[in-house]
């Protein structure tokens, strides 16, 4: 029957091209669309977890919620065993608490997080925002790197005296003077603005937590995000909290969501495109063939049988497009992932979004996946009709049919 | 004692046209013996064609009673006729009809093919009975690559590649020459002889009507007299 169903789709060659051409162009276009769209959501979710936030981060538990100084990871020993038993390297501690930060010409209240730089670069790529000066780069200096924003806020510039007022783990007052070294421009308000970062050995002796971290950060490929927070969930029990990316930024993810139920959408609208045009051709070579279906019937074809070819022939149709389109799609996915896509114009509006300038396209097997599947799929629920009708004939009419 | 293979009684078939109603065939009864060689003689619109669609299952009456080789057709589901047909009858049609997409071996294996013959073997009886038929070497040929003759010739190959027990034949040669349709109906009358596979051709043909060994004459849908010649 393949056989057979093969050399009706080829008898109309043209028409069989056209119909291909246009599945192949309507899939094509999706997996590149796709290819677009992963690379900014996964652009985004990268530069999220690298720049500050990290794949999963280890507090004590509600520490997230409402952030205490004194409320710190109750064993930093036992997490990193745990990490380095799973072989993750990329891991660092963090100490974390709130200020109020003088500059030349007034001050303004910020988070104060006590970084060690050499685990840091490990763990997060926030040394490279720094747009002015250099990071933070031995872990006991007296020196800060601050947002542009809260930068500008103090009218402070390189070189310049901040002090930082706070509180230390017995509720008094801690003081220190420190140089800013280095100012952050990422273009995320939640970096360039309200947030400075100290050495963490300085944060420790400057508020009396020395060996204690608020945070242990760790940088995971995305395959290794759930079996990791799984283990350590399993293993590090109820005064420990492992949050993804996600857990602490839901925003992102939603929205993310949010889009790719855009995307299915547009892809149902394409998908009901290609199924009209599947079913146009099925129709019209099962009208043309009605004496030979006919024919076929008398010789003792069942109707099963008869719509079962109708379907394998649009099914063969389809099967071409998505071949054509896939290799098509891929190839352009393939060369905008090496070449990129310039947004740099409207840079302004997507650095808030953790977008870099260039969008370089890739695609999720998933999405991937699901396109050929639909598209498959509609090829096979538009061979319904016409197989339907096929099927219904009858022979002594379908033979007299001209 | 003879051994019936048709067996019709009060066959009746009405078509409308408009408020008009036209018997196709009225009260037809009919019976034919296993190996018989018959020509459905008359004019177009006489019945013939009614007649043969009738036997070959593809059409039902409004009334009357049908059994081909001890099976009642009208009794039968629309699944039922289409696997009677494919293990009982063969066709032959005027217009050839054989299967454009595919070659003249192929064309004769399908039947088979649809009997669940796997294809060493259907290829290979197709190629002896494309032989049988004189089409040794036309194999490989598709319809448009040959004669009407030939074509036709394909079409028996086909009909009988199943070895049925009736082959029904519409006007085989009305698309044929002469000396053509002569050579066709002695093909058919020496498988006929040979295999004792009955046959019944509806024709008007004369050279058909004159090769006929029982020649049933229709007219107003109803039959004259069986002659036996």
């Amino acid at each position: 029957m393949l056989s057979l169903a093969w050399r009706n789709v080829v008898r109309n060659a043209r028409r069989s091209l056209i119909t291909v051409s246009a599945v192949a162009l309507g899939l094509a276009s999706l997996i590149f669309l796709w290819g677009f769209n992963d690379g900014v959501h996964n652009t985004m979710m990268r530069n999220l977890q690298q720049v500050i936030v990290g794949s999963i981060q280890v507090h004590a538990n509600g520490f997230f919620h409402h952030p205490q100084l004194v409320k710190t990871v109750p064993d930093s020993g036992l997490v990193i065993r745990l990490l380095k038993a799973n072989g993750i390297k990329n891991f660092s501690y963090r100490l974390r608490t709130f200020a109020l930060a003088a500059g030349e010409d007034s001050s303004e209240g910020l988070v104060l997080l006590g970084m060690n730089p050499d685990m840091e670069k490990k763990a997060t790529r926030i040394a490279a925002k720094v747009d002015h000066g250099r990071f933070i780069h031995d872990n006991d200096e007296a020196a800060c790197v601050l947002g542009k924003t809260t930068a500008r806020n103090l009218g402070v510039s390189i070189g310049d005296d901040v002090v930082f007022l706070t509180e230390d783990r017995y509720g008094a007052l801690a003081a220190e003077k420190l140089t800013l070294v280095g100012i952050i421009s990422s273009g995320e308000m939640g970096i360039d603005r309200g947030l400075a970062i100290i050495p963490l050995g300085f944060l420790q002796q400057m508020t009396a937590m020395g060996g204690r971290h608020s945070e242990i950060v760790v940088q995971l490929p995305p395959e290794r995000l759930e079996p990791v927070t799984a283990v350590l969930r399993a293993k590090l029990g109820k005064s420990y909290e492992v949050l993804r990316w996600y857990d602490m930024y839901p925003m992102m993810k939603q929205w993310v969501e949010l889009e790719n139920a855009f995307y299915y959408i547009f892809l149902s609208i394409v998908l009901v495109i290609v199924a009209a045009g599947i079913m146009n051709t099925a129709l019209m070579s099962m009208l043309e063939r009605m004496h030979e279906f006919g024919v076929m019937m008398a010789l003792g074809c069942g109707r099963l049988r008869l719509a079962a070819m109708v379907v394998t022939e649009s099914l063969l149709l389809g099967l071409a497009g998505i071949m054509a389109g896939t290799v098509a799609g891929l190839a352009l996915v393939y060369y905008f992932h090496g070449a990129g896509i310039d947004l740099s114009s409207q840079m302004d509006s997507v650095a808030r979004f953790y977008l870099n300038p260039v969008i370089h396209t890739e695609i999720d097997n998933t999405h991937l996946l699901d396109t050929v599947m639909a598209v498959l799929a509609a090829s096979v629920a538009a061979s319904i009709w016409p197989a339907i009708r096929a099927a219904r004939l009858e022979p002594v009419e379908a033979i007299h049919h001209a | 004692m003879s051994d019936v293979l048709i067996s019709a009684s009060g066959l009746t078939r009405y078509y409308e046209s408009g408020e008009l109603k036209v018997a196709a065939l009225d009260g037809v009864d009919l019976l034919i013996e296993r190996g018989a060689y018959v020509v459905l003689a008359g004019r177009s619109g006489s019945g013939k064609t009614t007649l043969l669609n009738m036997l070959g299952g593809l059409d039902r009456p409004d009334s009357g009673s049908l059994v081909i080789a001890g099976q009642n057709l009208l009794t039968m589901s629309s699944a039922g006729r289409a696997r009677f047909r494919l293990c009982h009858l063969g066709f032959v049609f005027q217009a050839y009809n054989l299967i454009r997409v595919l070659s003249a071996r192929e064309n004769v294996a399908y039947v088979l093919q649809l009997q669940g013959v796997k294809k060493k073997q259907r290829f290979q009886l197709a190629d002896q009975w494309l032989a049988r038929v004189g089409l040794q070497g036309f194999e490989n040929r598709r319809p448009d690559q040959m004669s009407g003759g030939q074509q036709q010739r394909v079409a028996v190959a086909r009909a009988l590649a199943t070895e049925p027990d009736l082959v029904l034949a519409d006007e085989p040669t009305a698309n044929l020459d002469s000396h053509t349709g002569e050579s066709l109906m002695d093909l058919m009358r020496k498988l006929n002889e040979e295999r004792c596979t009955t046959f019944v051709i509806a024709s008007h043909d004369p050279a058909v009507i004159a090769s006929a060994r029982t020649l049933i004459t229709m007219q107003d849908g109803k039959i004259a007299p069986v002659e036996t010649l």
